[in-house]
């Protein structure tokens, strides 16, 4: 019996039958509560840890309820020979999914969209003068998907670079926001993520008070827009705080 | 990429602080907007758009598919980006390769709107042509020949433009078949549909370089941003997507700023566009 | 062995840190000539183990296993295929082990590191060989639709043993795997059934499933493996990245549940393995597989 079967052996897994996806709610129903039971301003409660791989210069964990992802923090090293001279730094980041993350996401492939969005979040808060002519590899596994992958990965490869002892401006945490009819709900799960009429994403540097990155999809009105903005204001100073304490905690054991 | 000396980049960004811009544009005057229709007979539709130096052609092709298990009520679109190296040298290989798939990706977020499908500007469910069996799928594939900034604006006025010109065949759909059978399809070869495209939205782009910012900036102006918001505006004035460029950071209060900013300057271009789009159409008809 | 010397010479003078990197080898040989590992560890000690049930809830049985800073996690995904027609009430077992680039600073993104298939197959091999499932058991329909496991395993942390670290979170997601609760529809193929909380399922009949509770596999002749450095006359257990990198010749044991030897491997190396060497250490491996499995008894107690 070989292990590994031909390649040709079609599976299949074992679907429900005759299901459709419902609407989680209907647009006049606003008595419904969320998926996990929370308030639609009240985000998942995060679990936080740094110094996840040991043989990274820096990483982190984050569980944001069924959202679970590592982030390891290589270098500042010696760039790729084919590069040429920089007085800055280089960040290459790449976002990859485990196999298993998603129920209905067969393969676990590279996310190419989420490295660039990742990239493009980070290079603006990290002092890139400060190590020259070298590369800083972030890279992000997530392990499970389970809704606002993206704002989880940015915050915790924030998280990561602060244990690499990368010098950065500001810590920077990202929060996502579901419209589902006429309400928002912040830090949607995949079931809601499924469903949304729009998104907006926003990472943020809480103490500086300054958006470094910001994705909208779907339709949004004016008012809408800044609603979702200011509570995904809130919520990243409030999770900046999180991550700041963690931080100060994990320095002083350290220290003993 | 633009080499720019001290010098002119104090022009350029003096002349920026002070509303009139190397061109002798205001900051938020665009530049003359050129549109031709129809222009590859191969594509169902198809549209060539220049905004100064900038000239971008997209084109519109249908192919029967199959909807996916996950929607199976809905048809797909797929929005692919080239950038020729004859735009930039640097564009050739791979080099242009990471722009390309950024701009795609901003173009599928403005143009397919949320998971549920609201604020979408090319009605999904139109496609479909037999649940869960038959639908169209939409290329749409954008081609940058030259690159004078922009690109943004560029790609979804032409990709707009593209999908006003598009015309896809009528279908018949053979009477009933088993449940696991794909049906038998008939496609007209002369009987043609439209495609409504008032919902499809304009993107701007608003460039800040020190601390104003300008929409349609060319590419020198472009060398000399921060950061850039791309806003895509549809016809009831509700916003269809974002994206933010450039690395550094913004104050809240300036975002919000530019979206009312962005939303004021869409209701010129949009019916600006429009007349170039019917113009470009009826001057097709005729040819 | 003029280097040596003035290493020796050096010695008293360089701090300990630098020594360790400059002069790796004879770092490590003072500390042998002691009995004593760099962690503190006796020659022949493992690093503390921890395994951890069922951490995945998208995946059918998982398990992490940690083996001092080594980290595993191994998920084993059911769904059904149609059995070849040389065995047709066999299940199959697909096995796939995985570095992503954020266990080790030597792994980079679109290059897989070279020892992924290696390790891989060796698992594959070892699982299938041992007999600890009986594919048999993973039969649906005979001829028609059996089980096939897809087990994923990711090294979220490379610490040196990889192989035993995998091996053991392997074991441990089987030991955690739960087959779905099947039935057979009228167009013959296999779905799922949840709780009889859909009224759609109402219409699939008691006598049609197949599978008709959550039921877990039998594991007989459980595999335990340890790998061991063989360094001049020691003999090093359970090796560090750090290990492993200065001295290169290893060992790896695998026995049973019954102490049956199921797999040895060696991977070539500067030094030669006498029969006195393997004694020590299958006798090695034989401990440890006693270590090992009294940290999974207490799980399954679970």
């Amino acid at each position: 019996m070989a292990a590994k079967p031909g390649a040709a052996t079609p599976t299949y897994s074992p679907k429900l039958v005759g299901r459709t996806r419902l609407p989680i709610f209907k647009d006049s129903d606003l008595d419904w509560s969320r998926p996990d039971g929370r308030g639609f301003h009240q985000c998942r409660p995060a679990l936080l840890q740094t110094g996840a791989v040991s043989s990274a210069s820096g990483s982190a964990y984050a569980e944001f309820g069924n959202t679970k992802v590592i982030v390891s923090v290589f270098g500042p090293r010696e760039s790729k020979k084919a590069m040429v001279f920089s007085d800055v730094g280089r960040l290459n980041c790449n976002v990859s999914y485990t196999t298993f993350a998603s129920p209905t996401l067969g393969q676990g492939t590279d996310h190419k969209e989420y490295s660039s969005m990742l990239h493009k979040a980070l290079e603006g808060v990290i002092i890139m003068e400060t190590f020259p002519k070298t590369t800083v590899d972030v890279f992000a596994l997530v392990l499970e998907s389970g809704g606002s992958d993206l704002s989880v990965v940015i915050s915790c490869a924030s998280l990561a670079l602060a244990d690499a002892g990368i010098m950065m401006y500001d810590l920077i945490t990202a929060v996502s926001v579901s419209c589902i009819g006429k309400s928002l709900m912040i830090d949607p799960v995949t079931e809601e993520e499924g469903c949304e009429d729009g998104s907006f994403m926003m990472t943020c540097m809480p103490s500086r008070y300054e958006i470094t990155q910001l994705t909208v999809t779907g339709e949004w009105t004016t008012p809408n827009i800044n609603e979702a903005m200011q509570l995904c204001l809130d919520a990243c100073s409030k999770l900046g705080e999180i991550m700041r304490d963690l931080l100060k905690q994990a320095a002083s054991a350290s220290e003993e | 990429m633009v080499g720019l000396s001290l010098g002119e980049q104090h022009f350029v960004k003096g002349g920026i602080a002070q509303d009139l811009r190397t061109d002798g544009r205001k900051r938020l005057t665009y530049r003359p907007i050129y549109v031709e229709t129809g222009v590859i007979p191969q594509a169902n539709g198809s549209a060539r758009v220049k905004i100064g130096g900038t000239d971008v052609i997209a084109s519109v092709k249908a192919e029967i598919g199959r909807p996916s298990s996950l929607q199976p009520d809905k048809g797909k679109v797929a929005v692919f980006i080239d950038c020729s190296p004859t735009a930039e040298p640097t564009f050739g290989g791979r080099g242009g390769e990471e722009l390309s798939s950024e701009l795609a990706l901003a173009l599928q977020r403005c143009l397919l709107g949320g998971k549920s499908g609201a604020g979408a500007g090319i009605n999904l469910s139109s496609l479909l042509i037999k649940e869960g069996k038959v639908c169209w799928d939409l290329y749409i594939d954008g081609l940058v020949i030259s690159s004078d900034g922009n690109l943004l604006d560029a790609l979804g006025a032409a990709i707009k433009a593209a999908l006003t010109n598009t015309a896809i065949p009528k279908v018949n759909v053979s009477a009933e078949v088993a449940d696991d059978e794909q049906p038998e399809i008939d496609i007209s070869d002369e009987e043609y549909l439209q495609f409504d495209t008032s919902s499809v939205p304009v993107i701007v782009t608003l460039t800040k370089v020190g601390t104003h910012y300008i929409v349609d900036a060319t590419a020198e102006e472009e060398s000399q941003m921060s950061s850039a918001v791309s806003i895509s505006v549809n016809r009831a004035g509700h916003i269809c997507g974002l994206t933010k460029r450039g690395g550094s950071g913004l104050d809240p209060s300036v975002i919000l700023d530019m979206i009312s900013v962005a939303k004021h300057v869409t209701e010129n271009l949009m019916s600006k566009l429009d007349s170039e789009i019917s113009a470009a159409e009826a001057a097709d008809d005729e040819s | 062995m003029g280097l040596q010397d003035s290493s020796q010479d050096l010695s008293t003078e360089m701090e300990v840190d630098a020594f360790r990197r400059i002069f790796p080898l004879r770092f490590f040989e003072r500390h042998l000539s002691e009995s004593l590992r760099p962690d503190g560890r006796q020659l022949g000690k493992a690093r503390d183990t921890i395994v951890n049930l069922g951490l995945v809830s998208t995946a059918d049985g998982s398990a992490l296993a940690k083996i001092g800073s080594t980290t595993m996690l191994a998920a084993i995904r059911m769904e059904v295929m149609t059995p070849s027609t040389d065995s047709p009430d066999e299940g199959c077992i697909a096995l796939e082990f995985h570095m992503p680039p954020i266990c080790s600073p030597t792994v980079r993104p679109g290059r897989p590191a070279d020892a992924a298939p290696v390790i891989s197959k060796r698992l594959s091999d070892t699982i299938l060989s041992s007999g600890m499932i009986d594919l048999k058991e993973l039969c649906l329909v005979s001829g028609k639709a059996a089980w096939m496991g897809y087990l994923d395993i990711y090294c979220l942390d490379a610490d040196g043993a990889l192989f035993d670290a995998a091996l053991l979170s392997a074991v441990a997601a089987f030991s955690n795997l739960q087959i779905p609760v099947v039935a057979l529809n009228d167009n013959g193929r296999i779905v799922a059934i949840t709780g009889g909380k859909d009224q759609d399922n109402a219409s699939i009949t008691e006598k049609e499933a197949v599978n008709k509770e959550k039921r877990k596999l039998t594991l007989k002749n459980i595999p335990f493996s340890l790998t061991c450095i063989l360094h001049k006359t020691y003999i090093l257990a359970d090796p560090t990245t750090e290990e492993e990198s200065i001295m290169d010749t290893l060992v790896t044991v695998v026995l049973d549940s019954s102490d049956q030897m199921v797999s040895f491997y060696k991977s070539g190396g500067t030094a030669l393995a006498y029969s006195p060497a393997i004694k020590s250490c299958v006798e090695l491996a034989r401990k440890r597989a006693k270590e090992v499995k009294q940290i999974l008894g207490e799980m399954d107690i679970d």
